[in-house]
């Protein structure tokens, strides 16, 4: 399949973004010509969105320049990216689910006539597009009805109904099966042939030596390489999508691991995960490393007690059955959730809430909570944890991301947590707050505690955990010794490229 | 000396920050602007037997709109809460009077019809999870018609201890309703519930994040159930106080309650969205109330005014409490 490369469609050049308190992305380069499916590579956090938000209109840069055609362009809008024919078909839709297919292709613009819509036409032409794309839908389906990757197909007939000439597609295959992703695959190499550019997003590096000509990597929201995918290996693009310098912010410590704490036996939970088995000694980190959609976080909600599962689980040797967080907590067992904002902290209330609120029992007596005890706990673990905030009462809604994360841990310190379950713990958290936490971490382990990480941060990995564990698919593929690991390794079995 | 002046100044600005902070302040200022505007309007309205008046015509709402701030606070709301004391206050008094039941016994009978209907309510939102409107809409409609299958006719002839809290007793010259100090004394158990125990602050986690509040432990359904359960309790309370007020056992009674509650809360400054308010605020909010209706009744007012002027308040203190809050 070789595509006679058309001329350079789009240019960006020096692309940066400042969002308060970080550089999401600095001096990216990325050109995409017309008939070529060009791949964006890069871990969580790369600046993959950014970059794409920026080319969409939903954000603006701060720096750097686009080209259109040769042609210098501002797009300030989403309506400034459609207007050049830029469209982009997000992981989430962005169909009304009670229409027809037809309503969906022309929302917005339906053709009239005498100032009626002309229904007629607009089915032909939807009915046109739909078969161009090799795709037998009826155009009168409500969109509701449609499988995932039918509304897939159906995104993609409303960019084309709008002269898309460069056409984003933000992890298309994240939410499809093995055999829709064939079907898509035909649907890009027809659009292709029409010339059309593409800019195709994906963490799965098989899908990108099937179909694209060109990959672009990102790393720490900089320009890392763009390359022809004919002159590179799997192994190569692993090394430019990672290879960074450990930066010396992870805290010396000698794991002493000391005995069995939690184990887990088969434990599995619906689709999303299955048969998992693995320990925790008491003083040790083990990392789960795994690409998005693995089971890490829903296999850790299960081990808090907050979703229903099937296997066994101990803790110190005994029966360990947790019906809810509620069973959890009572058994030494914390989590740190992933979305610290949406379930962690309670936002509209004050940092003394937030602090104690797990663990009020411990303060009350007769029913009553010893205010002025609280009030003391509450300024230790500030002080503790050297939390920054004007006073106990502050609302943690004002607080800083390193801030906030450090009341969620005073909140399980201040409960006498042994089995510590942190997911994603320093995400969204500049770098001067995450070597407190990874202290805070360490320091924890000499207590004897357990601590369970889960982290998309390859570096955060390598650097914290003394085991690592893999994930795939919903179950552990791989448990690899500190020594052992690498991030190449843990990205040869997290993306399971042994199989490519 | 300067020392001095420096400690001073300092603590009024801590007690200043204190002040604006909380979001008691905007109602209370209200509350304060409307008497002394009051005051120099009419010189009936700043007088021991006018103030005391005016808390015996707001204790029923006033008790209501306890129970529906609990429930506002876990990001609910309580569309029942008139219609399920109305039953409350019918079954009380004509257990009492037509079946000559002890009173003791007919009032505590008629709290606990309330207090059933708020464990269904609570059952509702939390088992079926329905939203708290549809819930409390459906029960209002099913408290009123039992209600009206109940009796049509208003019960009179009550025995004296039913009308208990509608007595007063003297502070001076002023006669001040039994009624109103127990209003009072719920507002003070239910300021002290919220602020000192694990329930309370349970109520406030819930209707911030239910899910992150599960996830810190709280058991949410038995949180909900127990809210919509006390609340109930607390309408049950009002039915006793409505009846003692009135002096009957009224079937038509407490229709436009739902909404004047709510409106006591919403001018106490409690967001409808759960997580922020406070019971304090709540009183302000019911006392604002009383005081432009008593204060527009002295000054001659037409009361078709007095709610035109009640419906430019809520919209102007939501209004000032958004835009505050947007910075």
């Amino acid at each position: 399949m070789s595509n006679a490369p058309g001329s350079v469609l789009l240019e960006m050049k020096g692309i940066g973004k400042t969002f308060p308190g970080v550089k999401a992305l600095q001096g990216v380069n990325l050109s995409v010509r017309a008939g070529q499916v060009h791949a964006l590579l890069g871990e969580n956090g790369a600046g993959k969105s950014t970059l794409i938000k920026i080319l969409s209109g939903a954000y603006s840069k701060d720096e750097g320049q686009i080209f259109f055609e040769g042609k210098p362009v501002e797009i300030k809008s989403p309506q400034d990216a459609q207007a050049l024919g830029i469209s982009t078909i997000y992981q989430e839709f962005n169909l009304a689910p009670h229409l027809t297919i037809a309503e969906n292709i022309f929302l917005g613009h339906l053709p009239k006539k005498g100032g009626l819509v002309d229904w007629a036409t607009a089915k032909a032409r939807a009915a046109e597009i739909l078969s161009g794309l090799g795709v037998d839908l009826s155009v009168d389906a409500t969109t509701a009805t449609l499988s995932v990757a039918q509304q897939q197909i159906v995104e993609i007939a409303k960019a084309l109904n709008r002269k898309t000439r460069v056409l984003i597609m933000d992890e298309p295959s994240a939410v499809l099966s093995e055999k829709d992703l064939e079907n898509l695959f035909r649907v890009v190499r027809t659009l292709q042939k029409e010339g059309i550019g593409i800019i195709y997003i994906s963490h799965r590096l098989k899908e990108i030596f099937e179909l694209a000509d060109e990959v672009t990597v990102l790393k720490d929201g900089r320009y890392v390489d763009t390359r022809a995918v004919a002159d590179v290996t799997m192994d190569d693009l692993v090394r430019l999508m990672i290879g960074r310098d450990l930066q010396d912010v992870y805290p010396k410590r000698t794991a002493e691991p000391g005995a069995v704490l939690f184990e887990a036996k088969n434990v599995a939970r619906s689709k999303l995960v299955h048969d998992v088995s693995f320990q925790v000694h008491a003083g040790e980190i083990i990392g789960f490393a795994g690409i998005t959609g693995s089971g890490r976080t829903e296999l850790m909600r299960t081990i808090f007690g907050a979703d229903p599962y099937s296997g066994d689980m101990q803790i110190d040797g005994k029966p360990y059955k947790p019906r809810s967080p509620q069973d959890a907590i009572k058994h030494g067992v914390a989590l740190v959730t992933e979305d610290r904002k949406g379930q962690g902290l309670l936002l509209k209330l004050p940092v003394f809430t937030n602090t104690t609120i797990s663990g009020l029992k411990r303060l009350t007596r007769g029913g009553i909570i010893n205010l002025r005890a609280e009030l003391e706990l509450v300024k230790t673990m500030i002080r503790q944890l050297s939390i920054k905030t004007p006073s106990p009462q502050f609302m943690v809604v004002n607080m800083s991301g390193g801030n906030q994360q450090k009341v969620i841990l005073a909140r399980w310190l201040s409960v006498g947590t042994r089995i510590f379950i942190m997911d994603e713990p320093t995400r969204g958290i500049d770098v001067g707050s995450k070597s407190e936490i990874y202290q805070i971490m360490a320091d924890l382990t000499k207590q004897g505690v357990g601590i369970i990480m889960i982290s998309s941060e390859l570096p955060e990995v390598l650097g914290m955990s003394d085991r690592i564990m893999v994930m795939r698919e919903g179950t552990i593929v791989k448990e690899l010794a500190r020594a052992e690991a690498s991030e190449e390794r843990i990205m040869y079995y997290a993306v399971g490229s042994e199989s490519a | 000396m300067s020392a001095v002046v420096s400690t001073v100044t300092k603590r009024r600005s801590s007690l200043l920050s204190i002040v604006r902070g909380s979001p008691v302040m905007g109602p209370l200022a209200a509350l304060i602007l409307a008497c002394i505007f009051f005051s120099f309007k009419t010189d009936r309205f700043l007088t021991g037997a006018n103030l005391s008046l005016i808390l015996q015509q707001v204790m029923v709402v006033g008790t209501l709109a306890i129970g529906q701030t609990l429930v506002i606070l876990t990001s609910g709301i309580d569309l029942s809460n008139g219609s399920v004391m109305a039953l409350g206050g019918v079954v009380m008094t004509s257990l009492a009077v037509d079946h000559g039941l002890n009173p003791v016994l007919a009032i505590l009978l008629g709290i606990l019809v309330c207090i059933l209907f708020g464990v269904m309510n609570g059952a509702l939102v939390t088992g079926i999870r329905l939203p708290a409107f549809i819930v409390t809409l459906g029960t209002l409609n099913i408290a009123y018609a039992l209600t009206r299958i109940y009796t049509t006719e208003t019960i009179s002839g009550l025995p004296s201890l039913l009308l208990f809290f509608g007595n007063t007793f003297k502070i001076g010259t002023t006669q001040i309703t039994y009624g109103s100090v127990l209003m009072l004394v719920l507002y003070a158990i239910t300021w002290f519930v919220l602020r000192s125990t694990p329930a309370g602050r349970s109520v406030y986690a819930v209707g911030d994040n239910p899910e992150a509040a599960r996830l810190a432990g709280i058991n949410t359904t038995r949180v909900l159930i127990g809210v919509y359960t006390t609340a109930a309790l607390t309408y049950g309370i009002a039915a006793l106080l409505l009846v003692a007020r009135t002096g009957v056992g009224d079937p038509q009674a407490g229709q436009t309650s739902n909404l004047e509650s709510i409106t006591a809360v919403v001018l106490g400054g409690t967001s409808l969205f759960g997580g922020r308010g406070t019971i304090i605020g709540t009183l302000i909010g019911a006392l604002i109330v009383g005081v432009f209706r008593n204060g527009l009744q002295l000054m001659g007012v037409e009361s078709i005014y007095q709610v035109l002027i009640t419906g430019i308040l809520v919209i102007a203190a939501v209004s000032i409490d958004q835009l505050s809050h947007r910075k």
